[in-house]
């Protein structure tokens, strides 16, 4: 039934739950896995471009570790992934992503990175599901 | 003796803790050390402490910084794209200086009441554009790589130079010094692109650091004629880092290196002292006329920059986020102000608005501009990393918007 999902991934025990959940489905639909890592907390408001640019670097490195990770896992369970990285807001930017890339399925850790704020402006996962134009599987 | 390191503890402790701030909360480190320089200012204050209030050593290590910054700022142009986009870069650009300029300026000398040297100094700190906080605005969609990106970027360096070059030039005294001064300065830029070539070329990569001293040479010394002249150590320092812009592309590693010690040595002096010297009591009571500036800068910003993109037929959203951009402002409007105060053409008072309009104005247009105006160009861009695969038992699953 789903044919394309999205798996939203921030290296949490939440995320690595909703990997392998990811890889099942995969299994049993026959569908494309594709794996999104967000960065958050670029510098806003930056006083230089340095900042910025340092950042962003570090940031390209810390994801993409993340994401060979998640590759690696995917590919000992015979799963092809397919993997994205974004700056930006988390919840914003998997939507955006869901709606571009004409996902059927999101899949997000029940709690993500950002789990101490959660409990003050709701999870990413909560907002996630509130917005997405497709399904979404909270995995607990 | 033993006070130099209780300070340097203070102004160090706050650094880092800024720093961590930063990272935890995804602002720059610049605008956190500022509010953290302006709690630690205030409270010392009110305790009757010293040990935030700027001294010789802090004011020569802020005052540095701020001639790094603008140095590396000048280094940020990227010629190529502004070659190829001139005319609307030189046209939006100056735009974006001249209006606010003028704008702030004639409000604050006609109906605020301040003096002429005073009311420049404002109209100065308002021109600015944040290259920076656009920088980072566009990293977060991808639009710093499209056309409509390095356009934006490459008119506000435009228009960062319009504030340099009136801060150099309106304060400077026009005499023999002067000459001197824009002669040397101009000698230099001519052949410090060769020289510093060369020099990297036969010195880099040593642990001794001896392209970054050679930068910091330059950089000293025409500042140091700069200020004999009355004019503003950043001034030759912007033109040089636009000279030798090419050679940086080139050198990532230099770069790096310069940047650490920019941002562990320099830049928190310079952004803690700003804050320290805006004072809590002269914002309350000066409220109306931050408001009243704030918006001076938006209304010349909209005048000048809209209908400029719309002569160059830029489509009505990509012109309302690339107007609201440029009304935004961090770095170079605070140096502005400080040099202000430093000289004693603004009061503390006058300073404390100026930079708090300066921040208002790094956050609230961006904000704006990317909630309400984002472009659709790059979304549009980004759309052909996906390959819909779907068949027709997938059809039935549609999602739940269409």
């Amino acid at each position: 039934m789903y044919r394309k999902i999205l798996l939203a991934y921030d290296g949490s025990e939440g995320a690595k739950k909703a990997l392998v959940a990811g890889i099942n489905l995969a299994k049993v639909h026959q569908a494309q896995l594709w794996v999104l890592a967000v960065q958050e907390r670029l510098p806003r408001f930056s006083g230089t471009i340095d900042e910025v640019q340092e950042e962003k670097a570090l940031a390209d490195e810390q994801y993409g570790r993340l994401l060979q990770e998640a590759q690696a896992r995917a590919q000992a369970g015979g799963v092809e992934l397919k993997t994205l990285m974004r700056p930006g807001h988390p919840a914003q930017t998997i939507v955006a992503v869901a709606k571009e890339g004409k996902f059927d399925l999101v899949l997000v850790g029940h709690t993500g990175l950002s789990g101490v704020w959660a409990a003050f402006l709701g999870t990413t996962a909560e907002k996630v599901s509130r917005h997405a134009p497709c399904s979404v599987l909270i995995v607990r | 003796m033993e006070q130099v390191w209780y300070t340097a503890a203070a102004w160090i402790g706050l650094a880092l803790l800024a720093s961590l701030i930063s990272i935890r909360i995804g602002i720059s480190v610049a605008l956190v050390e500022i509010f953290l320089g302006f709690i630690a200012g205030n409270w010392g204050a009110h305790l009757g402490s010293a040990i935030f209030q700027p001294n010789a050593w802090i004011n020569f290590l802020a005052g540095f910084g701020s001639v790094v910054l603008t140095f590396l700022a000048g280094a940020e142009i990227e010629p190529e794209s502004f070659r190829r986009q001139l005319k609307p870069t030189l046209a939006i650009g100056l735009v974006s200086f001249l209006f606010p300029f003028l704008g702030a300026m004639a409000y604050a000398y006609y109906v605020s009441g301040w003096n002429l040297q005073a009311a420049q100094i404002a109209g100065i700190a308002l021109s600015t554009t944040s290259m920076a906080v656009v920088y980072a605005v566009m990293v977060e969609t991808g639009l710093n790589n499209t056309d409509l990106g390095k356009l934006i970027l490459s008119a506000c360096f435009i228009t960062d130079l319009g504030t340099v070059l009136a801060l150099g030039l309106i304060f400077a005294q026009y005499d023999y010094w002067l000459l001197i001064f824009v002669v040397i300065t101009a000698t230099a830029l001519v052949f410090l692109p060769r020289l510093s070539r060369w020099f990297f070329a036969k010195w880099s990569g040593r642990v001794s650091e001896p392209e970054i001293k050679f930068i910091f040479l330059v950089l000293c010394v025409l500042g140091a004629l700069a200020v004999t002249a009355r004019s503003e150590a950043v001034l030759p320092a912007y033109l040089f880092g636009m000279v030798i812009a090419g050679l940086f592309v080139h050198d990532k590693a230099l770069i790096h290196r310069m940047r650490a010690i920019v941002f562990a040595m320099l830049t928190p002096f310079f952004f803690i002292k700003a804050g320290t010297l805006v004072s809590l009591p002269a914002l309350i009571a000066g409220f109306g006329l931050l408001v009243a500036l704030f918006s001076v800068k938006m209304i010349a910003k909209i005048i000048a920059v809209w209908p400029m993109c719309r002569i160059f037929k830029m489509p009505l959203r990509e012109s309302n986020y690339t107007t609201l951009l440029m009304a935004t402002g961090l770095t170079f409007g605070s140096i502005s102000a400080l040099f202000g105060l430093n000289y004693g053409y603004i009061n503390q008072a006058q300073y404390s608005i100026l930079v708090t309009v300066v921040i208002a104005s790094a956050v609230i247009p961006t904000v704006i501009a990317q909630v309400f105006f984002q472009p659709r160009e790059v979304s549009l861009k980004r759309q052909a990393e996906f390959v819909y695969c779907g068949t027709a038992e997938h059809f039935l699953h549609m999602p739940e918007d269409e």
